[in-house]
Protein backbone atom coordinates (compact mmCIF):
# COMPACT_ATOMS: atom_id res chain seq x y z
CA UNK A 1 0.00 0.00 0.00
CA UNK A 2 2.85 2.35 0.82
CA UNK A 3 4.34 1.81 -2.62
CA UNK A 4 0.98 2.40 -4.24
CA UNK A 5 0.51 5.67 -2.37
CA UNK A 6 4.01 6.75 -3.30
CA UNK A 7 3.29 6.19 -7.00
CA UNK A 8 -0.13 7.82 -6.66
CA UNK A 9 1.55 10.92 -5.30
CA UNK A 10 3.80 11.02 -8.35
CA UNK A 11 1.01 10.31 -10.84
CA UNK A 12 -1.33 12.88 -9.30
CA UNK A 13 1.28 15.61 -9.02
CA UNK A 14 0.45 18.60 -11.17
CA UNK A 15 3.87 18.70 -12.81
CA UNK A 16 4.01 15.01 -13.77
CA UNK A 17 2.20 15.20 -17.14
CA UNK A 18 4.38 18.13 -18.13
CA UNK A 19 7.59 16.37 -17.18
CA UNK A 20 6.59 13.17 -19.00
CA UNK A 21 5.37 15.07 -22.08
CA UNK A 22 8.57 17.08 -22.08
CA UNK A 23 10.72 13.96 -21.93
CA UNK A 24 8.82 12.18 -24.71
CA UNK A 25 8.68 15.36 -26.78
CA UNK A 26 12.46 15.56 -26.52
CA UNK A 27 12.76 12.00 -27.83
CA UNK A 28 10.39 12.84 -30.68
CA UNK A 29 12.20 15.98 -31.81
CA UNK A 30 15.78 14.89 -31.05
CA UNK A 31 16.35 13.61 -34.61
CA UNK A 32 15.03 16.92 -35.97
CA UNK A 33 17.44 18.85 -33.74
CA UNK A 34 20.34 16.62 -34.77
CA UNK A 35 19.39 16.99 -38.44
CA UNK A 36 19.07 20.76 -38.11
CA UNK A 37 22.39 21.16 -36.32
CA UNK A 38 24.26 18.83 -38.67
CA UNK A 39 23.07 20.65 -41.76
CA UNK A 40 25.15 23.64 -40.65
CA UNK A 41 28.35 21.68 -40.07
CA UNK A 42 31.22 21.27 -42.49
CA UNK A 43 31.98 17.80 -43.84
CA UNK A 44 35.14 17.47 -41.74
CA UNK A 45 33.24 18.35 -38.57
CA UNK A 46 30.74 15.56 -39.16
CA UNK A 47 33.63 13.08 -39.09
CA UNK A 48 35.02 14.28 -35.79
CA UNK A 49 35.40 11.99 -32.80
CA UNK A 50 33.95 12.66 -30.28
CA UNK A 51 31.11 14.34 -32.15
CA UNK A 52 30.33 18.02 -31.66
CA UNK A 53 26.77 19.08 -30.95
CA UNK A 54 26.66 22.70 -31.96
CA UNK A 55 28.43 23.48 -35.24
CA UNK A 56 31.87 24.99 -34.52
CA UNK A 57 31.74 27.25 -37.54
CA UNK A 58 28.08 27.36 -38.55
CA UNK A 59 27.94 27.55 -42.31
CA UNK A 60 25.18 27.83 -44.88
CA UNK A 61 27.51 26.23 -47.40
CA UNK A 62 26.23 22.73 -46.68
CA UNK A 63 22.66 23.71 -47.36
CA UNK A 64 23.60 25.40 -50.63
CA UNK A 65 25.97 22.58 -51.65
CA UNK A 66 23.26 19.98 -51.17
CA UNK A 67 20.90 22.15 -53.19
CA UNK A 68 23.28 22.72 -56.11
CA UNK A 69 25.48 19.60 -56.23
CA UNK A 70 22.61 17.14 -56.21
CA UNK A 71 19.55 17.81 -58.36
CA UNK A 72 17.50 18.63 -55.25
CA UNK A 73 15.23 21.18 -56.99
CA UNK A 74 14.41 18.56 -59.64
CA UNK A 75 13.75 15.89 -57.00
CA UNK A 76 11.45 18.24 -55.09
CA UNK A 77 9.60 19.22 -58.26
CA UNK A 78 9.08 15.55 -59.11
CA UNK A 79 7.83 14.77 -55.61
CA UNK A 80 5.47 17.71 -55.79
CA UNK A 81 4.13 16.72 -59.24
CA UNK A 82 3.46 13.07 -58.40
CA UNK A 83 2.10 13.77 -54.91
CA UNK A 84 -0.23 16.59 -55.94
CA UNK A 85 -1.52 14.83 -59.07
CA UNK A 86 -2.20 11.53 -57.34
CA UNK A 87 -3.82 13.25 -54.36
CA UNK A 88 -6.06 15.29 -56.62
CA UNK A 89 -7.17 12.20 -58.52
CA UNK A 90 -7.92 10.09 -55.46
CA UNK A 91 -9.78 12.93 -53.76
CA UNK A 92 -11.95 13.68 -56.80
CA UNK A 93 -12.65 10.03 -57.60
CA UNK A 94 -12.96 9.12 -53.95
CA UNK A 95 -15.34 11.91 -52.89
CA UNK A 96 -18.17 10.83 -55.18
CA UNK A 97 -17.79 7.14 -54.34
CA UNK A 98 -17.52 7.80 -50.62
CA UNK A 99 -20.48 10.15 -50.74
CA UNK A 100 -22.64 7.62 -52.56
CA UNK A 101 -21.65 4.84 -50.17
CA UNK A 102 -22.41 7.10 -47.23
CA UNK A 103 -25.63 8.87 -48.24
CA UNK A 104 -27.23 6.80 -51.01
CA UNK A 105 -26.99 3.23 -49.78
CA UNK A 106 -28.07 0.43 -52.05
CA UNK A 107 -28.06 -3.35 -52.01
CA UNK A 108 -24.42 -4.28 -52.18
CA UNK A 109 -23.06 -0.94 -51.03
CA UNK A 110 -21.86 -2.66 -47.86
CA UNK A 111 -20.02 -5.19 -49.98
CA UNK A 112 -18.37 -2.33 -51.85
CA UNK A 113 -17.36 -0.78 -48.55
CA UNK A 114 -16.01 -4.08 -47.33
CA UNK A 115 -13.95 -4.29 -50.51
CA UNK A 116 -12.35 -0.93 -49.75
CA UNK A 117 -11.58 -2.04 -46.21
CA UNK A 118 -10.16 -5.32 -47.47
CA UNK A 119 -7.93 -3.52 -49.96
CA UNK A 120 -6.39 -1.56 -47.12
CA UNK A 121 -4.90 -4.68 -45.59
CA UNK A 122 -3.08 -5.82 -48.75
CA UNK A 123 0.64 -5.18 -48.18
CA UNK A 124 1.80 -2.75 -50.89
CA UNK A 125 5.19 -4.44 -50.94
CA UNK A 126 3.56 -7.60 -52.31
CA UNK A 127 1.94 -5.69 -55.17
CA UNK A 128 5.13 -3.90 -56.16
CA UNK A 129 6.08 -6.66 -58.59
CA UNK A 130 2.71 -6.92 -60.40
CA UNK A 131 2.62 -3.15 -60.77
CA UNK A 132 6.17 -3.15 -62.08
CA UNK A 133 5.31 -5.75 -64.73
CA UNK A 134 2.01 -4.09 -65.69
CA UNK A 135 3.65 -0.68 -66.00
CA UNK A 136 6.47 -2.21 -68.03
CA UNK A 137 3.93 -3.76 -70.39
CA UNK A 138 2.22 -0.38 -70.72
CA UNK A 139 5.61 1.16 -71.51
CA UNK A 140 5.30 3.50 -68.55
CA UNK A 141 8.45 2.65 -66.60
CA UNK A 142 10.75 5.63 -66.15
CA UNK A 143 7.90 8.09 -66.29
CA UNK A 144 6.31 10.11 -63.52
CA UNK A 145 2.97 8.63 -64.61
CA UNK A 146 4.07 5.20 -63.33
CA UNK A 147 4.56 6.60 -59.82
CA UNK A 148 1.29 8.53 -59.98
CA UNK A 149 -0.58 5.36 -60.95
CA UNK A 150 1.01 3.42 -58.11
CA UNK A 151 0.21 6.19 -55.62
CA UNK A 152 -3.43 6.10 -56.69
CA UNK A 153 -3.52 2.44 -55.66
CA UNK A 154 -1.76 3.23 -52.39
CA UNK A 155 -4.03 6.08 -51.31
CA UNK A 156 -7.37 5.41 -52.92
CA UNK A 157 -8.88 2.84 -50.51
CA UNK A 158 -7.72 4.79 -47.46
CA UNK A 159 -9.11 8.05 -48.81
CA UNK A 160 -12.50 6.54 -49.66
CA UNK A 161 -12.70 5.01 -46.20
CA UNK A 162 -11.77 8.26 -44.43
CA UNK A 163 -14.11 10.34 -46.62
CA UNK A 164 -16.96 7.91 -46.05
CA UNK A 165 -16.57 8.19 -42.28
CA UNK A 166 -16.47 11.93 -42.70
CA UNK A 167 -19.60 12.17 -44.87
CA UNK A 168 -21.48 9.93 -42.41
CA UNK A 169 -21.30 12.77 -39.92
CA UNK A 170 -22.62 15.28 -42.47
CA UNK A 171 -26.05 16.67 -41.46
CA UNK A 172 -28.56 15.03 -43.80
CA UNK A 173 -31.09 17.85 -43.22
CA UNK A 174 -28.82 20.27 -45.02
CA UNK A 175 -28.80 18.09 -48.14
CA UNK A 176 -32.54 17.41 -47.98
CA UNK A 177 -33.51 21.05 -47.60
CA UNK A 178 -31.32 22.00 -50.55
CA UNK A 179 -33.08 19.37 -52.65
CA UNK A 180 -36.50 20.58 -51.48
CA UNK A 181 -35.47 24.07 -52.57
CA UNK A 182 -35.03 22.76 -56.10
CA UNK A 183 -31.37 21.82 -56.08
CA UNK A 184 -30.51 18.58 -57.90
CA UNK A 185 -28.75 15.83 -55.96
CA UNK A 186 -25.54 16.41 -57.88
CA UNK A 187 -25.96 20.13 -57.41
CA UNK A 188 -26.30 19.56 -53.68
CA UNK A 189 -22.94 17.77 -53.64
CA UNK A 190 -21.17 20.52 -55.55
CA UNK A 191 -22.85 23.52 -53.92
CA UNK A 192 -23.55 22.34 -50.39
CA UNK A 193 -21.65 19.23 -49.34
CA UNK A 194 -18.20 19.93 -50.75
CA UNK A 195 -18.00 23.61 -49.70
CA UNK A 196 -19.28 22.86 -46.19
CA UNK A 197 -16.92 19.93 -45.72
CA UNK A 198 -13.94 21.62 -47.38
CA UNK A 199 -11.75 21.58 -44.27
CA UNK A 200 -12.36 17.90 -43.63
CA UNK A 201 -11.66 16.96 -47.24
CA UNK A 202 -8.56 19.14 -47.07
CA UNK A 203 -7.33 17.28 -43.97
CA UNK A 204 -7.81 13.93 -45.70
CA UNK A 205 -6.05 15.28 -48.79
CA UNK A 206 -3.07 16.29 -46.65
CA UNK A 207 -2.84 12.77 -45.23
CA UNK A 208 -2.90 11.33 -48.76
CA UNK A 209 -0.34 13.89 -49.90
CA UNK A 210 1.96 12.89 -47.04
CA UNK A 211 1.70 9.21 -47.89
CA UNK A 212 2.47 10.01 -51.51
CA UNK A 213 5.36 12.28 -50.62
CA UNK A 214 6.89 9.67 -48.32
CA UNK A 215 6.66 6.70 -50.69
CA UNK A 216 10.05 5.24 -51.46
CA UNK A 217 10.06 1.73 -52.94
CA UNK A 218 7.78 2.26 -55.94
CA UNK A 219 9.73 5.18 -57.47
CA UNK A 220 12.96 3.43 -56.45
CA UNK A 221 11.96 0.44 -58.57
CA UNK A 222 10.16 2.20 -61.42
CA UNK A 223 12.54 5.06 -62.17
CA UNK A 224 16.17 4.97 -63.20
CA UNK A 225 16.78 8.52 -64.34
CA UNK A 226 17.88 11.19 -61.91
CA UNK A 227 15.71 13.84 -63.53
CA UNK A 228 12.53 11.86 -62.73
CA UNK A 229 13.26 10.69 -59.19
CA UNK A 230 11.32 12.06 -56.22
CA UNK A 231 13.16 13.36 -53.17
CA UNK A 232 12.83 10.15 -51.10
CA UNK A 233 14.82 8.25 -53.73
CA UNK A 234 17.01 11.30 -54.29
CA UNK A 235 18.31 11.01 -50.72
CA UNK A 236 20.39 8.07 -51.96
CA UNK A 237 22.45 10.55 -53.94
CA UNK A 238 24.29 11.26 -50.69
CA UNK A 239 24.93 7.65 -49.76
CA UNK A 240 28.42 6.83 -50.98
CA UNK A 241 30.20 3.50 -51.38
CA UNK A 242 33.01 4.64 -49.09
CA UNK A 243 31.22 7.01 -46.80
CA UNK A 244 28.11 9.11 -46.59
CA UNK A 245 28.29 12.89 -46.37
CA UNK A 246 26.00 13.11 -43.39
CA UNK A 247 25.91 16.89 -43.27
CA UNK A 248 24.65 17.06 -46.85
CA UNK A 249 22.27 14.19 -46.19
CA UNK A 250 20.82 16.18 -43.28
CA UNK A 251 20.54 19.29 -45.43
CA UNK A 252 18.73 17.25 -48.09
CA UNK A 253 16.59 15.72 -45.34
CA UNK A 254 15.47 19.20 -44.30
CA UNK A 255 14.47 19.96 -47.88
CA UNK A 256 12.66 16.60 -48.05
CA UNK A 257 10.70 17.16 -44.85
CA UNK A 258 9.82 20.83 -45.15
CA UNK A 259 6.99 20.68 -47.72
CA UNK A 260 5.04 17.80 -46.19
CA UNK A 261 5.69 19.02 -42.64
CA UNK A 262 4.43 22.50 -43.49
CA UNK A 263 1.23 21.15 -45.06
CA UNK A 264 0.82 18.80 -42.14
CA UNK A 265 1.25 21.36 -39.38
CA UNK A 266 -1.12 23.76 -41.15
CA UNK A 267 -3.81 21.09 -41.37
CA UNK A 268 -2.99 19.59 -37.99
CA UNK A 269 -6.09 20.87 -36.23
CA UNK A 270 -8.40 19.20 -38.75
CA UNK A 271 -6.36 16.00 -39.02
CA UNK A 272 -6.30 15.49 -35.27
CA UNK A 273 -10.05 15.98 -35.16
CA UNK A 274 -11.07 14.20 -38.35
CA UNK A 275 -8.69 11.28 -38.75
CA UNK A 276 -9.65 9.26 -35.65
CA UNK A 277 -13.35 9.60 -36.51
CA UNK A 278 -12.83 8.52 -40.11
CA UNK A 279 -10.28 5.83 -39.41
CA UNK A 280 -12.24 4.07 -36.70
CA UNK A 281 -15.87 4.51 -37.51
CA UNK A 282 -17.95 2.22 -39.59
CA UNK B 1 -36.89 11.99 -65.82
CA UNK B 2 -35.98 11.33 -62.24
CA UNK B 3 -34.07 8.27 -61.12
CA UNK B 4 -34.50 6.76 -57.66
CA UNK B 5 -32.09 7.45 -54.84
CA UNK B 6 -30.87 3.88 -54.97
CA UNK B 7 -30.05 4.07 -58.66
CA UNK B 8 -28.40 7.43 -58.09
CA UNK B 9 -26.14 5.87 -55.46
CA UNK B 10 -25.16 3.09 -57.82
CA UNK B 11 -24.39 5.47 -60.69
CA UNK B 12 -22.44 7.82 -58.45
CA UNK B 13 -20.27 5.10 -56.99
CA UNK B 14 -19.64 3.08 -60.16
CA UNK B 15 -16.65 5.02 -61.54
CA UNK B 16 -14.88 4.78 -58.18
CA UNK B 17 -15.66 1.08 -57.88
CA UNK B 18 -14.38 0.43 -61.39
CA UNK B 19 -11.15 2.15 -60.42
CA UNK B 20 -10.85 -0.16 -57.42
CA UNK B 21 -11.61 -3.29 -59.44
CA UNK B 22 -9.32 -2.51 -62.34
CA UNK B 23 -6.45 -0.83 -60.63
CA UNK B 24 -6.25 -2.69 -57.31
CA UNK B 25 -7.87 -6.08 -57.63
CA UNK B 26 -6.30 -6.93 -61.00
CA UNK B 27 -2.70 -6.51 -59.75
CA UNK B 28 -3.75 -8.30 -56.57
CA UNK B 29 -4.84 -11.33 -58.60
CA UNK B 30 -1.83 -11.01 -60.86
CA UNK B 31 0.61 -11.62 -58.00
CA UNK B 32 -1.03 -15.00 -57.32
CA UNK B 33 -0.73 -15.90 -61.00
CA UNK B 34 2.93 -14.83 -61.08
CA UNK B 35 3.73 -17.00 -58.09
CA UNK B 36 3.05 -20.11 -60.19
CA UNK B 37 5.43 -19.11 -62.98
CA UNK B 38 9.11 -19.80 -63.46
CA UNK B 39 10.05 -16.20 -64.09
CA UNK B 40 13.74 -15.80 -63.34
CA UNK B 41 14.71 -13.52 -66.25
CA UNK B 42 17.14 -16.19 -67.50
CA UNK B 43 15.05 -18.94 -69.05
CA UNK B 44 11.72 -18.43 -70.80
CA UNK B 45 8.68 -17.95 -68.59
CA UNK B 46 6.80 -21.20 -67.96
CA UNK B 47 4.23 -22.58 -65.56
CA UNK B 48 5.88 -24.46 -62.69
CA UNK B 49 3.07 -25.17 -60.26
CA UNK B 50 4.13 -24.93 -56.64
CA UNK B 51 7.89 -24.92 -57.29
CA UNK B 52 8.35 -21.33 -56.14
CA UNK B 53 6.42 -21.97 -52.94
CA UNK B 54 8.45 -25.09 -52.24
CA UNK B 55 11.60 -23.11 -52.80
CA UNK B 56 10.54 -20.35 -50.43
CA UNK B 57 9.14 -22.64 -47.74
CA UNK B 58 12.20 -24.92 -47.72
CA UNK B 59 14.63 -22.00 -47.81
CA UNK B 60 16.80 -22.19 -44.71
CA UNK B 61 16.67 -18.39 -44.58
CA UNK B 62 12.89 -18.39 -44.21
CA UNK B 63 12.38 -19.36 -40.56
CA UNK B 64 14.96 -16.94 -39.11
CA UNK B 65 13.58 -14.27 -41.44
CA UNK B 66 10.02 -14.85 -40.23
CA UNK B 67 11.20 -14.82 -36.62
CA UNK B 68 12.90 -11.46 -37.18
CA UNK B 69 9.79 -10.15 -38.94
CA UNK B 70 7.68 -10.94 -35.88
CA UNK B 71 10.26 -9.55 -33.44
CA UNK B 72 10.53 -6.37 -35.49
CA UNK B 73 6.81 -5.76 -35.97
CA UNK B 74 5.71 -6.72 -32.46
CA UNK B 75 8.68 -4.91 -30.94
CA UNK B 76 7.94 -1.75 -32.88
CA UNK B 77 4.21 -1.95 -32.15
CA UNK B 78 4.79 -2.69 -28.47
CA UNK B 79 7.13 0.27 -28.06
CA UNK B 80 4.75 2.48 -30.04
CA UNK B 81 1.78 1.43 -27.91
CA UNK B 82 3.61 1.93 -24.60
CA UNK B 83 4.85 5.42 -25.42
CA UNK B 84 1.62 6.47 -27.17
CA UNK B 85 -0.47 5.42 -24.18
CA UNK B 86 1.69 7.29 -21.67
CA UNK B 87 1.82 10.30 -23.95
CA UNK B 88 -1.93 10.34 -24.61
CA UNK B 89 -2.75 10.01 -20.90
CA UNK B 90 -0.46 12.95 -20.12
CA UNK B 91 -1.68 15.09 -23.03
CA UNK B 92 -5.23 14.43 -21.87
CA UNK B 93 -4.38 15.76 -18.40
CA UNK B 94 -2.49 18.85 -19.53
CA UNK B 95 -4.52 22.03 -19.63
CA UNK B 96 -1.99 24.67 -20.59
CA UNK B 97 0.19 24.12 -23.65
CA UNK B 98 -1.36 20.86 -24.81
CA UNK B 99 -1.55 22.08 -28.41
CA UNK B 100 2.12 23.03 -28.26
CA UNK B 101 3.17 19.61 -26.97
CA UNK B 102 0.89 17.86 -29.43
CA UNK B 103 2.40 19.77 -32.36
CA UNK B 104 5.89 18.77 -31.24
CA UNK B 105 5.20 15.09 -30.77
CA UNK B 106 3.32 14.55 -34.03
CA UNK B 107 6.08 16.03 -36.18
CA UNK B 108 7.73 12.66 -36.96
CA UNK B 109 4.52 11.68 -38.75
CA UNK B 110 5.52 13.88 -41.68
CA UNK B 111 8.98 12.32 -41.98
CA UNK B 112 9.51 9.74 -44.73
CA UNK B 113 10.31 6.36 -43.13
CA UNK B 114 13.37 6.11 -45.34
CA UNK B 115 14.69 9.36 -43.84
CA UNK B 116 13.87 8.18 -40.33
CA UNK B 117 16.20 5.25 -41.01
CA UNK B 118 18.99 7.53 -42.23
CA UNK B 119 18.65 9.91 -39.28
CA UNK B 120 18.66 7.18 -36.64
CA UNK B 121 21.46 5.36 -38.46
CA UNK B 122 23.60 8.38 -37.90
CA UNK B 123 22.35 9.06 -34.38
CA UNK B 124 23.44 5.49 -33.54
CA UNK B 125 26.77 5.79 -35.35
CA UNK B 126 29.44 4.36 -33.02
CA UNK B 127 31.99 7.14 -33.48
CA UNK B 128 30.23 10.16 -34.95
CA UNK B 129 26.73 9.79 -33.52
CA UNK B 130 25.37 11.44 -30.37
CA UNK B 131 23.85 8.39 -28.65
CA UNK B 132 27.08 6.49 -28.16
CA UNK B 133 28.81 9.73 -27.17
CA UNK B 134 26.20 10.60 -24.55
CA UNK B 135 26.41 7.10 -23.05
CA UNK B 136 30.17 7.51 -22.71
CA UNK B 137 29.87 10.99 -21.24
CA UNK B 138 27.38 9.69 -18.66
CA UNK B 139 29.90 6.93 -17.84
CA UNK B 140 27.34 4.28 -18.73
CA UNK B 141 29.84 2.82 -21.19
CA UNK B 142 33.62 2.88 -21.49
CA UNK B 143 33.87 2.35 -25.21
CA UNK B 144 31.78 3.48 -28.20
CA UNK B 145 28.52 1.58 -28.61
CA UNK B 146 28.37 -0.15 -31.98
CA UNK B 147 24.82 -1.41 -32.32
CA UNK B 148 25.51 -2.63 -35.85
CA UNK B 149 27.89 -5.36 -34.67
CA UNK B 150 25.42 -6.81 -32.18
CA UNK B 151 22.35 -8.61 -33.58
CA UNK B 152 20.07 -7.70 -30.65
CA UNK B 153 21.16 -4.08 -30.52
CA UNK B 154 20.79 -3.67 -34.28
CA UNK B 155 17.24 -4.98 -34.08
CA UNK B 156 16.53 -2.65 -31.15
CA UNK B 157 17.91 0.23 -33.23
CA UNK B 158 15.63 -0.34 -36.21
CA UNK B 159 12.69 -0.86 -33.84
CA UNK B 160 13.35 2.56 -32.26
CA UNK B 161 13.60 4.21 -35.68
CA UNK B 162 10.38 2.56 -36.83
CA UNK B 163 8.43 3.21 -33.62
CA UNK B 164 9.56 6.84 -33.56
CA UNK B 165 7.77 7.40 -36.85
CA UNK B 166 4.61 5.49 -35.74
CA UNK B 167 4.03 6.95 -32.28
CA UNK B 168 2.21 10.13 -33.48
CA UNK B 169 -0.59 8.21 -35.23
CA UNK B 170 -1.37 5.93 -32.30
CA UNK B 171 -1.09 8.84 -29.85
CA UNK B 172 -3.69 10.84 -31.77
CA UNK B 173 -6.02 7.84 -32.00
CA UNK B 174 -5.66 7.03 -28.29
CA UNK B 175 -6.05 10.67 -27.30
CA UNK B 176 -9.25 10.92 -29.35
CA UNK B 177 -10.52 7.82 -27.54
CA UNK B 178 -9.74 9.33 -24.13
CA UNK B 179 -11.28 12.69 -24.97
CA UNK B 180 -14.75 11.32 -25.68
CA UNK B 181 -14.99 9.93 -22.14
CA UNK B 182 -17.33 12.30 -20.29
CA UNK B 183 -15.81 14.11 -17.32
CA UNK B 184 -18.71 13.12 -15.05
CA UNK B 185 -17.54 9.51 -15.19
CA UNK B 186 -14.21 10.47 -13.63
CA UNK B 187 -15.99 12.58 -11.01
CA UNK B 188 -18.38 9.77 -10.18
CA UNK B 189 -15.48 7.34 -9.82
CA UNK B 190 -13.66 9.76 -7.53
CA UNK B 191 -16.73 10.18 -5.34
CA UNK B 192 -16.81 6.40 -5.02
CA UNK B 193 -13.27 6.56 -3.70
CA UNK B 194 -11.36 5.41 -6.78
CA UNK B 195 -7.75 6.56 -7.05
CA UNK B 196 -5.90 7.29 -10.31
CA UNK B 197 -4.92 3.66 -10.86
CA UNK B 198 -8.50 2.46 -10.39
CA UNK B 199 -9.73 5.11 -12.80
CA UNK B 200 -7.14 4.11 -15.38
CA UNK B 201 -7.96 0.43 -14.99
CA UNK B 202 -11.76 0.65 -14.79
CA UNK B 203 -12.75 3.86 -16.60
CA UNK B 204 -10.13 5.06 -19.11
CA UNK B 205 -9.01 1.68 -20.40
CA UNK B 206 -12.37 -0.01 -21.02
CA UNK B 207 -13.84 3.07 -22.68
CA UNK B 208 -10.85 3.91 -24.87
CA UNK B 209 -9.98 0.32 -25.66
CA UNK B 210 -11.71 0.03 -29.05
CA UNK B 211 -9.93 2.92 -30.81
CA UNK B 212 -6.68 1.82 -29.19
CA UNK B 213 -7.15 -1.74 -30.35
CA UNK B 214 -7.87 -0.72 -33.94
CA UNK B 215 -5.03 1.80 -33.93
CA UNK B 216 -2.66 -0.83 -32.58
CA UNK B 217 -3.72 -3.35 -35.24
CA UNK B 218 -3.12 -0.74 -37.96
CA UNK B 219 0.31 -0.02 -36.50
CA UNK B 220 1.10 -3.73 -36.32
CA UNK B 221 0.02 -4.29 -39.92
CA UNK B 222 2.12 -1.38 -41.13
CA UNK B 223 5.27 -2.32 -39.28
CA UNK B 224 4.83 -5.92 -40.35
CA UNK B 225 4.94 -5.03 -44.02
CA UNK B 226 7.18 -1.99 -44.27
CA UNK B 227 10.92 -2.24 -44.60
CA UNK B 228 11.91 1.35 -45.37
CA UNK B 229 13.67 1.89 -42.05
CA UNK B 230 15.48 -1.42 -42.22
CA UNK B 231 16.50 -0.77 -45.81
CA UNK B 232 18.06 2.63 -45.13
CA UNK B 233 19.43 1.94 -41.63
CA UNK B 234 20.91 -1.52 -42.10
CA UNK B 235 21.31 -2.09 -45.87
CA UNK B 236 21.13 -5.74 -46.86
CA UNK B 237 19.84 -6.74 -43.44
CA UNK B 238 22.94 -5.52 -41.64
CA UNK B 239 25.74 -7.47 -39.99
CA UNK B 240 24.90 -11.18 -39.97
CA UNK B 241 21.52 -10.41 -41.57
CA UNK B 242 20.24 -9.60 -38.07
CA UNK B 243 17.52 -7.23 -39.30
CA UNK B 244 16.62 -9.13 -42.46
CA UNK B 245 12.80 -9.46 -42.52
CA UNK B 246 10.29 -11.00 -44.93
CA UNK B 247 9.73 -7.75 -46.83
CA UNK B 248 13.47 -7.39 -47.39
CA UNK B 249 13.62 -11.01 -48.58
CA UNK B 250 10.81 -10.29 -51.04
CA UNK B 251 12.39 -7.08 -52.29
CA UNK B 252 15.77 -8.76 -52.76
CA UNK B 253 14.19 -11.34 -55.07
CA UNK B 254 12.78 -8.52 -57.19
CA UNK B 255 15.69 -6.12 -57.15
CA UNK B 256 18.85 -8.16 -56.53
CA UNK B 257 18.14 -11.69 -57.81
CA UNK B 258 15.55 -10.70 -60.46
CA UNK B 259 13.66 -13.92 -59.78
CA UNK B 260 10.11 -12.66 -60.13
CA UNK B 261 8.41 -16.03 -59.60
CA UNK B 262 9.99 -16.54 -56.19
CA UNK B 263 9.38 -12.87 -55.34
CA UNK B 264 5.69 -13.32 -56.15
CA UNK B 265 5.35 -16.38 -53.94
CA UNK B 266 7.13 -14.55 -51.11
CA UNK B 267 4.67 -11.73 -51.80
CA UNK B 268 1.75 -14.12 -51.44
CA UNK B 269 3.23 -15.37 -48.17
CA UNK B 270 3.43 -11.76 -46.94
CA UNK B 271 -0.18 -11.19 -48.01
CA UNK B 272 -1.39 -14.27 -46.13
CA UNK B 273 0.50 -13.37 -42.96
CA UNK B 274 -0.70 -9.76 -43.07
CA UNK B 275 -4.27 -11.00 -43.54
CA UNK B 276 -3.87 -12.86 -40.27
CA UNK B 277 -3.45 -9.51 -38.53
CA UNK B 278 -5.77 -7.74 -40.95
CA UNK B 279 -8.73 -10.01 -40.27
CA UNK B 280 -8.70 -8.89 -36.62
CA UNK B 281 -8.54 -5.31 -37.86
CA UNK B 282 -11.56 -5.79 -40.13
CA UNK B 283 -13.46 -7.68 -37.43
CA UNK B 284 -13.02 -4.96 -34.81
CA UNK B 285 -13.64 -2.16 -37.30
CA UNK B 286 -16.97 -3.61 -38.42
CA UNK B 287 -18.03 -4.70 -34.93
CA UNK B 288 -20.50 -2.22 -33.51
Amino acid sequence: MKIRNFFLKIVNHRATPYVVCGAIAFFMIAPFIWMGLSAFKTSSETFKYPPTYFPENPTLKTMSEAWSKAPIPTYLANSLIVSLTSTLIVIVAGSFTAYALSQYRYKGSNVALGLFLFTRIIPPLSLLLPYYLILRKLGLLNTRVSVILYLIYLNYPLVVWLLKGFFDAFPRDLIDSAIVDGCSRTGAILRIVLPVSATGVYAIAVVAFMWAWNEFFAPFLFINYDELKPITVGLYYFVGDEYTYWNRMCAAGIYAVMPSLTFFLLAQKYIVKGLPAGALKY
Amino acid sequence: MKISNTKYGVILSIPGLMLLLIWVLVPFSYVFYLSFLRYDNISPVTFTGFDNYIRVLTDSYLLPTLKRTFIFSFGSTGLTLLISLILALCLNKIVKGSTFFRSLVIMPWAVPLILSGFLWAWMFHPSFGPISDILIKLHLRDEPLNIYKNPHMAMAGVIVADAWRRIPFLTIITLAGLQVIPGELYDAAKVDGADSFHIFRHVSMPLASRPMLIGTLITLMFSFRSIDVIYSMTPGGGYGKCTYVLGAYLFDYIYEFLNFGVAASAGVLLILLTFGIGSFFIYYTLKK
